[in-house]
């Protein structure tokens, strides 16, 4: 009796049907939950063996069951099997079926007992599950899937896929129009990709700009490998794409950095060497004289020696003055831009050098209708202006008036000034690395210093600009200024 | 003392250096005659034209070379140099003499088989002494 009501607890919070199997005469007894688990009542359906096979098992389930069940009826050979049974709203309900001994508690019974476990939506929730991993990788790396299938001639993508592209999850990918997904300057590699890999079957790994539905740029890692059938033919594409805007974006910042120490390293260098060099040109020089003075006698000679110290002691002091220039571009950088008109800067300039530019019969055309105003330190752009008119015109052209031509434009994101002059060139091959070198003089004149260019890249560099040049013996020359 | 030098060449484009060293050769009347080049191009200019008409007299003994100059440096005149040197019929001992005190200009120089040595400036008056009287003897 005791054992009885432990069986019937358990049993209740099994919340589960079940069969008692009695010998003599074999019968089987369904239990209220049985019946009411598959929606039955009592006198819809005659509770035996074979109506149960006939009538509602699934058929599939039929010959297995059948088998279990009298070898356990016959044999007690126990079993666990997943069944369907046909409930009353015409619907298959998913059991697990197992005999008592198979059941993880240890139920001690009288008669034999099967019970019924219904199963809601198992096998649909593994899918599920699968899926909520899949996605949560998906979402969480922001990779998305796609196959490309060269007989259907299609593309399908992922819901990821769609996402970092940002298309509707209705999107219906184009595959005769797949260049739009890529970044102008990327389409011709990402065709060579897909090209190699669908003749070749080349797979592909690599960093590549794509363009969103809201045409917004960004780095992708893609990777693709071809996909066989059973004859080996390559019949499709398959592979991810995973959104690296964030990682690619901070290795070309870090990139950028790099290149600017590489070029702060070299312009120290540029400076020691300068330091070294210019300076000690001077102080040898003095040394030398005084030795020369040491070794003379004669008071007249010495004193006309003394003159010579006076012409050492102001390049001394020049030199000096062009290191302190230097020096106080870098220590500028700091100072604060201001928004400078480039023709208020210009004409500043012009009215400084006037007799310069009359004497020499300049022309200047100016055009600064693409931008007409920079945030730049002025006293640099006025710096520049001048350097580069003032050599336009030093090295003009023997046989023709100078005409220098400056203009500003936009191309791509990037605004430039150009300044070019029909004098008599640079030779490239010659001086091309040499040209923006401190002391580097490229003509004979006897003016020339080289200082100018020196100064002008610098005060360029040190606001994170780029100055370029091109030139041509008897033609001219060009110097652009990337801002 | 066998001779007195007849011709040396000084190629460099610092003006004050040149006119001192000019002041303690005449001083010391060190050699016979002096000829200065402002740069690499005009000097090479000059010794390819001599090549032609192969005057002894104009054939410098010693060549004083600075490295930094403008148009054409120091190197590039001793690339073009070594390529004719052997056709004048005379030895020319040549100097770099060069503010340059770094190593690499140093080592560069000396694995060049034309240059005899490497001055730094300041020279002393008597670098340039005991130059002039080991080319002598």
């Amino acid at each position: 009796m005791l054992q009885n009501e432990l069986f019937n607890n358990v049993i209740q919070d099994f919340n589960a049907g079940y069969w008692e199997l009695y010998d003599d005469p074999d019968r089987e007894v369904w239990s209220e939950k049985f019946y009411e688990t598959i929606g039955y009542s009592k006198e819809e359906v005659s509770p035996t063996l074979d109506y149960f096979l006939e009538h509602l098992l699934h058929k599939e389930d039929v010959d297995v069951f059948r088998d279990n069940f009298l070898n356990y009826r016959k044999n007690s050979v126990n079993f666990k099997q997943h069944i369907r049974i046909l409930s009353k709203q015409g619907e298959y309900k998913l059991f697990r079926c197992a005999t008592n001994d198979e059941l993880p508690v240890n139920i001690k019974s009288e008669v034999d007992l099967i019970f019924f476990f219904e199963i809601k939506l198992e096998p649909e929730q593994n899918i599920t599950k699968d899926n909520f991993y899949y996605k949560e990788t998906a979402q969480m790396t922001a990779t998305g899937s796609w196959y490309v299938d060269f007989h259907k001639r299609k593309s399908y993508w992922d819901f990821e896929t769609r996402r970092i592209l940002e298309y509707p999850d209705d999107y219906i990918p184009s595959l005769k129009d797949s260049a739009i997904y890529y970044a102008k300057d990327s389409r011709q590699k990402a065709a060579d990709l897909f090209f190699n890999c669908a003749m070749v079957g080349t797979p592909f790994n690599t960093e590549i700009k794509m363009v969103t539905a809201n045409k917004r740029v960004f780095w992708v890692r893609a990777i693709g490998k071809p996909v066989y059938n059973e004859n080996k033919e390559i019949i499709g594409i398959r592979g991810v794409f995973q959104d690296i805007d964030d990682i690619k974006t901070k290795e070309l910042r870090l990139q950028k950095s790099i290149d600017i120490i590489a070029s702060q390293n070299s312009r120290l260098f540029n400076f020691a060497h300068i330091v070294s060099h210019n300076l000690r040109s001077h102080t040898s020089n003095l040394s030398l004289l005084v030795q020369l003075i040491e070794g003379i006698d004669n008071p007249e000679e010495k004193i006309a020696l003394i003159d010579e110290i006076k012409q050492i002691s102001s390049s001394l002091n020049t030199t000096i003055e062009h290191l302190n220039e230097i020096v106080t571009i870098h220590t500028n950088r700091h100072q604060e831009r201001k928004s400078v008109k480039f023709q208020n800067a210009l004409n500043l300039v012009i009215n400084g050098i006037g007799r310069m530019v009359s004497k020499s019969k300049t022309k200047i055309e100016a055009d600064f209708k693409e931008i007409e105003e920079i945030d730049y330190i002025p006293a640099y752009l006025e710096s520049i202006l001048l350097n580069l008119i003032t050599n336009a015109i030093k090295y003009k052209h023997p046989d023709r008036d100078p005409i220098i031509n400056i203009t500003t434009y936009i191309e791509g994101n990037n605004r430039y000034l150009k300044i070019s002059d029909n004098g008599r060139g640079i030779d490239m091959k010659l001086f091309g690395d040499k040209i923006f070198g401190m002391y580097k003089t490229f003509h004979y004149n006897d003016d020339a210093v080289g200082i100018g260019l020196f100064l002008t890249k610098n005060q360029v560099e040190s606001l994170n600009g780029k100055i370029t040049v091109e030139s041509e013996v008897d033609t001219g020359t060009t110097f652009i200024i990337e801002f | 003392m066998s001779h007195k030098i007849g011709l040396t060449c000084i190629i460099d484009d610092d003006s004050m250096y040149v006119n001192l060293v000019k002041k303690i050769i005449e001083a010391k009347n060190l050699c016979q005659n002096l000829m200065v080049f402002q740069n690499g191009k005009d000097a090479l200019n000059y010794f390819e034209a001599i090549l032609t008409n192969l005057d002894k007299a104009a054939i410098p003994e010693i060549i004083f070379l600075d490295l930094n100059m403008p148009v054409m440096d120091g190197w590039e005149f001793l690339e073009n140099f070594t390529k004719i040197k052997n056709n004048f019929g005379k030895i020319i001992t040549l100097y770099i003499v060069s503010s340059s005190i770094n190593p690499v200009d140093v080592e560069r120089a000396k694995n060049i088989n034309s240059v005899k040595d490497y001055l730094i400036k300041p020279v002393t008056i008597e670098d340039l002494e005991s130059i002039f009287l080991n080319q002598s003897t």
